[in-house]
């Protein structure tokens, strides 16, 4: 017999059994495994999308502000271009300032430094030609210049014009005031007296009210000066020594206008 | 030469015996259940996957594929039925290669007991899925005259699944016996290569005859689901 229905039953109850077993072991762990997994990998596949959704907000948002700090970016750029330009100019004309109060200042200490040689050069000239003349008259015809000049001196005060004399009778007879003769050279006590003379001559009617004192004066040069308070009588070499000066000046200038054309193109090639 | 392995006493004891087939079938019984208890105690739902649980993964996934490709309904209900048809004669015809191993499915009585499941599994899972009365209603179609023609249907495929497995599994033993005696040298190893084959064929095809026969008979319920709804 082929068919064995002990064998049947037996091979019934053990396939039912396996079903069963496996069922237990394998299909149950392994179905819930996949299960198990399955909803991981889906719920991970969300996470994912909403970290990317996030993230894609995220890089949304710092575009924009990216956009924004660029828009400020460019107006604080803006803003201190202007600074700068305003500084510049501010500077530029501050600079500008400075080199006209340089030029200013340097220009008045040269006309200082130029009054100063030019007032010590016309004394100078002043002295030099007093000396010279002097000594020439005194070598050459044997005359005294200060005798000379004396002379003429008390030959103008004697005749002096009719104002002058009214003018210097009333700062005379001034009370407190003393006549002061300034001279270059010593001032003698016969000339003193001279003078006095001469004073109560040309004004008989005033008294001997003055007082007459003397000093000496190096920057008259060559000159006398009568100073009664409120009237001065004088005469010097200044108005010669003015020509002299202005000869000397324009001499001077006409030198350096020369000097700076011929200088002009050493310059100029120097600096190429 | 023994055929027949359900002739194979081991044990016997008043009426109660254990013969080759039922001891082969326990060895195989064993080696299933204590090898899916060893892998699966340890299973990991995240990270890495051991190779081991991977090969039942992909064992128990194709199956699943398989089953809802033929019934195009939900795996789940059939799988432990299914699968495990599938499973245990693939094993017991792998083992052949072994030597002094009788595939249990090369008795007749296995083959016959597995086919009669499969008998009584279609209408439990039919009246299961569509009531009794629609399932019964089945055998009237398309008339009444039809009854004894699908009654016979039903026995006789039935009777064809289990001799079908049987007659393979038995030729392939008796093959590479008679092959041993004409050429003892190489040419038995062929055959038994082609043995493995066909058995796993024969596995796949005893598995797959059972799903259809099961959703043929919980289909008819769909198509009538179907009409209602239209």
């Amino acid at each position: 017999m082929i068919i064995d229905w002990y064998t049947i039953i037996f091979q019934i109850i053990n396939f039912m059994i396996l079903v069963f077993l496996l069922r237990r072991f394998l299909y149950g762990p392994v179905i819930r495994a996949m299960d198990d997994r399955e909803e991981k990998i889906v719920q991970r596949e969300k996470d994912a999308a909403a970290k990317k959704k996030r993230a894609e907000d995220e890089a949304q948002r710092y575009q924009l502000q990216k956009a924004e700090l660029e828009d400020q970016e460019e107006q604080i750029l803006e803003k201190a271009r202007a600074a700068a330009e305003n500084e510049k100019r501010e500077l530029l004309e501050q600079a500008r300032q400075e080199v006209d109060e340089t030029r200013r200042r340097w220009q008045e200490s040269f006309d200082r430094e130029r009054e100063t040689f030019i007032s010590e050069l016309r004394r100078r000239i002043g002295l030099q030609a007093c000396s010279v003349a002097r000594g020439c008259l005194q070598d050459l015809a044997d005359i005294h210049l200060e005798k000379l000049i004396w002379g003429v001196f008390i030959n103008k005060l004697e005749n002096l014009p009719g104002e002058d004399r009214l003018e210097l009778k009333k700062a005379l007879t001034a009370e407190g005031e003393t006549t002061t003769l300034k001279s270059a050279f010593e001032t003698k006590s016969e000339q003193l007296n001279e003078l006095e003379k001469a004073l109560e001559k040309l004004l008989p009617d005033a008294g001997k009210k003055f007082k007459l004192t003397a000093a000496t004066a190096a920057d008259l040069i060559c000159g006398l000066e009568l100073d009664a308070g409120g009237y001065r009588l004088a005469w010097s070499m200044d108005s010669y020594l003015e020509d002299v000066e202005e000869q000397v000046l324009k001499e001077l200038e006409q030198n350096s206008l020369s000097g700076l054309k011929t200088d002009a193109p050493g310059e100029v090639s120097g600096n190429g | 030469m023994t055929i027949n392995p359900d002739e194979i006493v081991l044990f016997q004891w008043g009426w109660f015996k254990i013969n080759a087939t039922i001891a082969f079938t326990w060895l195989v019984i064993f080696l299933l259940t204590f090898g899916s208890w060893l892998i699966t105690r340890k299973l990991s739902s995240s990270g890495e996957l051991s190779r081991w649980q991977n090969l039942l993964e992909v064992l128990v996934n194709g199956i699943k594929l398989q089953i809802r490709e033929v019934s195009r309904q939900d795996p789940g209900p059939y799988l432990p039925f299914v699968g495990t048809l599938f499973i245990f004669i693939a094993m017991s015809n792998v083992l052949a290669i072994v030597p002094g191993y009788v595939p249990p499915t090369s008795s007749l009585s296995t083959t016959a007991a597995l086919a009669i499941c499969v008998f009584i599994a279609v209408p439990v899972f039919g009246i299961a899925s569509q009531g009794i009365l629609n399932y019964l209603r089945q055998y009237l179609q398309p008339t009444f005259f039809m009854l004894p023609f699908n009654l016979i249907g039903e026995l006789s495929r039935t009777l064809a699944l289990a001799v079908r497995l049987y007659g393979n599994m038995m030729s392939g033993t008796i093959i590479v016996a008679i092959l041993l005696t004409i050429t003892p040298l190489l040419f038995p190893v062929v055959m038994q290569a082609l043995g493995l084959l066909t058995g796993l064929i024969q596995a796949y095809i005893f598995a797959i005859l059972a799903m259809v026969y099961i959703s043929s008979a919980s289909k008819a319920h769909e198509e009538i689901v179907k009409k209602g709804e239209e």
